[in-house]
């Protein structure tokens, strides 16, 4: 993808004295340097397709903006896996909905009471709801998959539901000579973050209640439906 | 030693480093065009949609650098760069299946823009794999060095279906299938004496879409 597909979380800032140093080994040597992380990096590019010609606000909550998913060893072979999406999802959907939607307004409060906000169509709050993985040594298949289960919430400024629906999505990479299990899992995880793109982008417009939304607003004429 | 002498030794060694590999390919071919392609241009695309295999990107590039650099005026549009400059329309989850969806995407006016801008006339998907089928024998290593014998097997099997753009057609199918074994020996140190069974496809699939697209071949 063009980018360092895994990153460690480890800081930079080492410590300068040896002693500290060779404690800091001596810990990580027994905790078995803790959980894997994977700080998930990728490109998402923006969708071809004709705008709506609406304004939407969007909300990603603390659970959205950071999410991060933890998988607990099962086996003393296993390691535990720290999945961190968070930064990936934000960056995927804020270049998606900005394709998508005429102008995007990032909120700095979830919508509600006393919020009205005239210039606003809309507002998007994503949630994910669940995250799953395998890894080769769980399956026996030389493939690294991830699953996502998003919930979407579209209310008013004022925040009063318009709509709510859940969507899947999927990504897989098959494994490859010299690929780390961080790199497979991280480039599995963009696959997935981009088919949830495509889902979203594709499916958006013939969502019951957000169709009787752009209905009411007039724009379902020139919604982009594949 | 001289150049040519050195040229003999090479070719030699690689002959020996390199196992065999027996390789088929089938083709049916309906629509050729008679003078190649002309200014259009070619996209390869790897088939994703499997559940336990997809189509490796690397013997997607491969197909394609094989056809660039036997006819320089055939432009084949990279992969990546495809499916990114068409995102979401050629996700896993949204890519045609058909050449009569090419009518769905058409219908899209930034995607029908953007082709035209691309001048693609032909699409040319890929589905298949190379898997490693079995293997045996073993080796051990000590300080100093390894000693052993091992040895495995590679199939690959992949088709290339070519859709023209501008009839919305599936204009030729083509199979290739290639296995190979490969030896590694080690006394001391092991030399690994690989089966290019995955560039044994590349070749032939290549070399047969050479000969569908280009005038010259």
């Amino acid at each position: 993808m063009g980018v360092p597909l895994s990153r460690s979380m480890i800081s930079a800032d080492l410590p300068h004295r040896p002693q500290l140093l060779a404690a800091v080994v001596f810990t990580c040597l027994l905790a078995g340097c803790g959980p894997t992380t994977v700080v998930v990096q990728g490109n998402f590019p923006p969708p071809l397709i004709e705008p709506l010609p609406l304004t939407l606000g969007v909300w990603y909550g603390d659970d959205f903006a950071r999410h991060e998913f933890f998988d607990e060893a099962k086996g003393r072979g296993e390691s535990s896996w720290v999945v961190n999406t968070g930064e990936a999802q934000v960056q995927m959907w804020d270049t998606l909905l900005a394709g998508m939607f005429e102008k995007i307004i990032h909120l700095n409060n979830k919508p509600g009471p006393g919020q009205s906000n005239a210039s606003i169509d809309g507002v998007l709050i994503p949630h994910v709801e669940e995250l799953q993985y395998t890894i080769p040594i769980h399956t026996h298949v030389k493939v690294y998959e991830i699953w996502m289960r998003y919930r979407f919430e579209l209310v008013t400024t004022g925040g009063e539901p318009i709509a709510e629906w859940s969507m899947a999505s999927y990504g897989k990479t098959p494994t490859a000579f010299l690929q780390s299990n961080q790199a497979a899992v991280n480039l599995a995880a963009v696959m997935a973050l981009r088919d949830a793109g495509a889902n979203f982008a594709t499916h958006f417009t013939q969502v019951p209640a957000v169709q009787a939304w752009l209905q009411e607003k007039g724009v379902l004429a020139n919604a982009s439906t594949p | 030693m001289n150049t040519s002498g050195r040229s003999l030794l090479l070719s030699a060694s690689i002959a020996l480093v390199s196992a065999c590999v027996t390789s088929t390919v089938d083709e049916m071919i309906y629509n050729e065009p008679i003078e190649g392609i002309g200014d259009s241009s070619v996209v390869i695309l790897g088939r994703r949609h499997g559940s336990d295999y997809e189509t490796e990107p690397d013997f997607v590039l491969c197909v394609g650098e094989y056809i660039a650099s036997y006819d320089h005026s055939i432009t084949v549009i990279g992969e990546l760069e495809f499916i990114n400059a068409l995102y979401p329309w050629f996700e896993p989850r949204t890519a045609p299946l058909h050449p009569e969806d090419i009518d769905r995407l058409l219908a899209q006016k930034p995607v029908a823009e953007k082709l035209a801008a691309l001048k693609v006339e032909y699409m040319i998907w890929l589905d298949g794999s190379t898997v490693r089928t079995g293997g045996s024998g073993s080796m051990a290593c000590s300080l100093v060095g390894c000693f052993g014998f091992g040895t495995w097997a590679h199939d690959a099997n992949y088709e290339a279906t070519i859709w023209d753009f501008t009839d919305q057609a599936a204009v030729g199918h083509i199979n290739t299938h290639a296995s190979g074994q490969s030896y590694m020996p080690a006394v001391i140190i092991p030399i690994p004496i690989i089966a290019p069974v995955k560039g044994a496809a590349c070749d032939g699939i290549g070399h047969q879409l050479l000969e569908f697209l280009s005038s010259e071949y």
